[in-house]
């Protein structure tokens, strides 16, 4: 099948149309509301993987709901059912009206549609390319990394693609459709030398077609592995302890996102928990450091041509040369505190209310060179590779693995560490920011944020950067 | 085929119309469930969430190529084109016949539904008035403790209920039922410019088995102001005291290098290691689905295969991987279980402040932030916050610490257990004292 239906026609195959929604959001609204919306989702995912030399597993999977939320003030009714049909949505709706007991916004007697920018034009649907296209893909990709080293034994590679669609409506009559792609894919290699094995990966993703892996792609995905796992043969654990830090252009975005990031999702700050929520406007970092929260960057994973309550999605600055500017909003924060929304209110699916959540969270270029910022560091840790990033809120403290590192000493990258939880203050670190270089690079990965059990995808990405100190936790061998 | 089936009678009828496309065997599971969630901040309702779910996975092998497919539109002429297309796309992949389904002769019930005791009687008879009555109450009695550094605090009560069937090719049919119960609260104090923050959540089968209510608030006022004066300390060696409810995160490191598809792949630091020891003596770990009313207890495995209680690790010596079927046939050895269950430790002879009192000085962890291990080398580091106790007292709350060190090496360092496991979770453990770990501060 290929796709020649609009976004805001798919969802009529299921028998949504402007009347059923007009009763289901009179349904929602009937003990009256400040906001209401229905959030109707349809995806379609396939992912393909292969290991030992076999193309070995398919996983199809089809996702339809609707998820309907009342809101009066800050207090949200939320209710969610898989089954399409009128009587179900109005049980829904009745359910998540329950909240409201005061006369309010009452159900839209007409819907309008704006017209939503495309943040990720794409020439195919990924519902329109067969199985038979991607297992070739990954059998190439497999072959390289075997005949990358010898030391390559084990191969495993999963290709990953969704086809969503969303239509959002809400009961100040607004009502908007999207078409969200994406794709992902992993390959991961087990590496032995002797004694020694190691494992490593790299993954890539993008709101995209199947046109995304381009030779220079594919060639990253697998080289990148390969050469993951073989510096993880010789790297050792670094020294414990404070140390001045540097964080390497690209994925290093993971010190943004838990630093500052999740402080400044509005929600957090709305309810007095966030260690940022009485720094508005004052200075909370060098002149060097501007930080942005980007839901309009082209293909990136973490891009939204609207977000999950009908909002423009834009750029939001939140730090400017240093001081704090605007928190993440979605539409009640931005109503308590009396400003547009920022189109940051997202959701995992139909079965989650939205928070407010970041997009592609990334620092500006600053004018250091990166060899100069590494060239300044007499003896410190140089941080390549990221996972598992976490924070706490109110105490500021945060943490982030560091997968793939060097030593510096005197200046220079000496012997590759590994393995390694890197731990700091959000406020702390961020006065502690020394030099920002000039090499901005958003990272190509597959990001996933969490918060309160919902994962939605997100890009990061940073500068070179030199942190003066933090907390190392390597070994005392 | 449709939302207002039976899930029994879907699941069979997949299972049929699946075969009648030439799939060669075919496994189907279909769940429904309801939960209910309410959330209380600042004396009112912050959020409650209702919903009623229903959902369907597939799996098929055709000429031994296979695929896994689910879905949630259950409209019957959606849900027989989904089949038809699973069907048809399973045969572009390759074969392996690794994937066939398990001997129905292993497959069943390991343990009656009356011993497993999962579905309390309370769910049923619970209204919304009782959910809200319970919410409330839970938030009066925080708001009790509140003192005047108190900015924020709050409550969330749940409940939910799951019935799932499945249905084989090989004859296998089977139904679970159970239903759940969660309360907790949060709070954040001012401390000049942090906000410390602590929180306490509780998870039970039986309503009745969750803490009372001024337990729960108690506990979560007693976290949060136990963060008071946070900091890190100096890095070096110290003992660590692990209470049951943060073992969670550090017995979990075993479970990928147990997995049989870390040792299919040469990615698990215990590959050659069975009957050899890779803990102290006092380190015993057993593998228990038939725990009543426990929330990892099960009637059967991932595979379908009967439940049964497994040593994993005794006295120190690695007894048994988790190896589910598919992973035993690629390594040409016997499935012992695919996944864990409830884990369980054996408990000690002493509580938490008898051991503390007795030991000159020690980290209590009390939680984890963020931090990663290394199934391959074992090698791990976490960032750690707790609480430094001198001479049997509590001295010092820490934060912006790691702790470090390798899963083959800190359970040697296990000297002792507690008598006091936490039930709230599918790790059973009690508390666990560690000599000599590493960890970093200042």
């Amino acid at each position: 099948m290929v796709h020649t239906l609009t976004a805001r026609e798919w969802f009529t195959q299921f028998g949504i149309s402007d009347e059923l929604i007009r009763a289901v959001l009179a349904e929602a609204t009937r003990h009256g509301a400040d906001d209401a919306d229905l959030y109707f989702e349809h995806s379609i995912s396939t992912a393909v993987g292969l290991s030992d030399r076999t193309v070995n597993r398919a996983h199809t999977s089809i996702d339809l709901g609707m998820g309907v939320r009342v809101v009066v003030g800050d207090q949200v009714g939320y209710a969610y059912t898989e089954d399409l049909r009128l009587a179900s949505l109005k049980r829904a709706a009745a359910t998540a009206s329950e909240i409201a007991r005061h006369a309010g916004l009452a159900a839209p007697v007409r819907t309008t549609g704006p017209r939503l920018p495309d943040h990720y034009p794409v020439a195919r649907h990924w519902e329109d390319v067969d199985l038979a296209e991607r297992v070739p893909l990954v059998r190439a990709w497999e072959e390289r990394a075997f005949s990358r080293d010898a030391r390559v034994q084990k191969v495993q590679v999963s290709l990953s693609d969704t086809d969503k669609h969303v239509l959002i409506a809400r009961a100040d009559g607004v009502v908007v459709a999207d078409y969200r792609p994406m794709t992902s894919a992993y390959l991961g290699v087990t590496a032995i030398d002797g004694e020694k094995r190691e494992a490593g990966g790299y993954n890539v993703a993008a709101r995209h077609d199947l046109s995304y892996y381009d030779e220079a792609r594919q060639g990253r995905l697998v080289d990148l592995a390969v050469d993951r796992a073989l510096q993880s043969l010789v790297a050792e654990s670094p020294p414990a302890g404070e140390m001045p830090v540097v964080m390497a252009a690209g994925s290093s975005g993971i010190l943004l996102h838990e630093a500052i990031g999740h402080g400044m999702e509005a929600d957090f700050n709305r309810k007095a928990i966030s260690i940022y929520s009485d720094r508005m406007d004052k200075r909370i970092a060098p002149d060097e450091v501007t930080i942005v929260d980007d839901g309009t960057l082209p293909n990136a994973r973490g891009s939204i041509n609207c977000d999950d309550e009908a909002s423009q999605t834009e750029r939001t600055v939140l730090v400017d040369r240093g001081h704090l500017r605007s928190y993440l909003h979605d539409r009640i924060s931005a109503r308590h505190y009396g400003v547009s929304p920022t189109g940051s209110g997202r959701r995992e699916s139909f079965r989650h209310p939205v928070l407010p959540r970041m997009r592609s969270t990334y620092m500006e270029n600053g004018p250091h060179d990166p060899e100069e910022i590494i060239a300044s560091v007499k003896r410190g840790l140089y941080c390549e590779t990221f996972a598992n990033g976490a924070v706490q809120i109110g105490a500021g403290d945060f943490a982030f693995y560091v997968k793939h590192g060097y030593l510096i000493e005197d200046g220079k990258l000496t012997r590759p560490v590994k393995d390694v939880n890197l731990i700091g203050n959000g406020p702390k670190v961020l006065e502690a920011i020394e030099m920002v270089g000039n090499d901005l690079t958003i990272d190509e990965g597959g990001w996933t944020c969490g918060k309160d059990g919902q994962s939605v995808p997100v890009s990061q990405g940073m500068p070179t950067v030199k942190v003066a100190s933090l907390s190392v936790g390597g070994g005392a061998r | 085929m449709s939302h207002d089936d039976d899930i029994l009678d879907l699941a069979e009828r997949v299972v049929r119309f699946a075969k009648k496309l030439g799939a060669d065997e075919v496994a189907c599971s279909v769940s429904e469930g309801s939960h209910v969630t309410i959330q209380r901040r600042g004396g009112k309702v912050e959020q409650a969430t209702e919903a009623s779910t229903r959902g369907l996975t597939v799996a098929v092998l055709c000429d031994d190529r296979f695929s896994s497919n689910s879905t949630s539109d259950l409209r019957p002429e959606a849900l027989e084109s989904f089949l038809e297309r699973a069907v048809a796309s399973t045969r572009y992949l390759e074969a392996e016949a690794a994937r066939r389904q398990p001997d129905a002769a292993l497959c069943g019930r390991g343990v009656s539904e009356a011993q497993l005791d999962q579905l309390d009687p309370v769910w049923e008879r619970r209204t919304a008035s009782d959910r809200a009555s319970y919410a409330e109450a839970l938030e009066d009695a925080l708001r009790e403790l509140h003192r005047d550094d108190v900015v924020s605090s709050a409550v969330y009560a749940a409940d939910g209920h799951g019935r799932s069937i499945r249905v084989m090719s090989n004859g296998f049919s089977g139904e679970d039922e159970g239903a759940w119960f969660a309360a907790g609260g949060e709070m954040t104090l001012v401390e000049g410019d942090r906000r410390p923050e602590s929180s306490a959540y509780f998870a039970a089968r039986y309503l009745s088995d969750l803490p009372s209510i001024p337990e729960i608030a108690g506990e979560v006022d007693r976290r949060t102001r136990e963060r008071l004066g946070a900091g890190p300390i100096a890095s070096g060696t110290y003992t660590m005291l692990l209470p049951g409810r943060a073992a969670g995160r550090i017995l979990g490191m075993l479970a990928g290098p147990l997995s049989g598809g870390s040792l299919q792949q040469h990615r698990s630091c215990l590959e050659g290691k069975l009957g050899e020891r890779i803990g102290s003596e006092r380190f015993t770990l057993i593998d228990d689905p038939t725990i009543p009313r426990g929330l990892g207890s099960r009637p059967w495995d991932g595979d379908a295969m009967r439940s049964r209680v497994r040593t994993i690790i005794e006295e120190g010596v690695l007894r048994e991987y988790d190896i589910g079927v598919y992973h035993a046939r690629k390594l040409g050895v016997e499935p012992t279980s695919g996944g864990r269950s409830n884990w369980v430790l054996p408990t000690g002879t002493r509580g938490f402040a008898e051991i503390a009192a007795d030991l000159p000085q020690a980290i209590e962890v009390t939680g984890f932030l963020g931090g990663n291990s290394n199934g391959a080398t074992g090698d791990f580091s976490l960032g750690i916050r707790g609480v430094l106790w001198e001479g049997g007292q509590p001295t010092r709350s820490l934060a912006e610490m790691n702790v470090s060190g390798n899963v083959l090496q800190i359970f040697h360092q296990l000297v002792e257990t507690g008598d006091d496991p936490w039930t709230f979770a599918s790790v059973r453990a009690p508390t666990l004292v560690f000599e000599g770990v590493q960890f970093s501060g200042t």
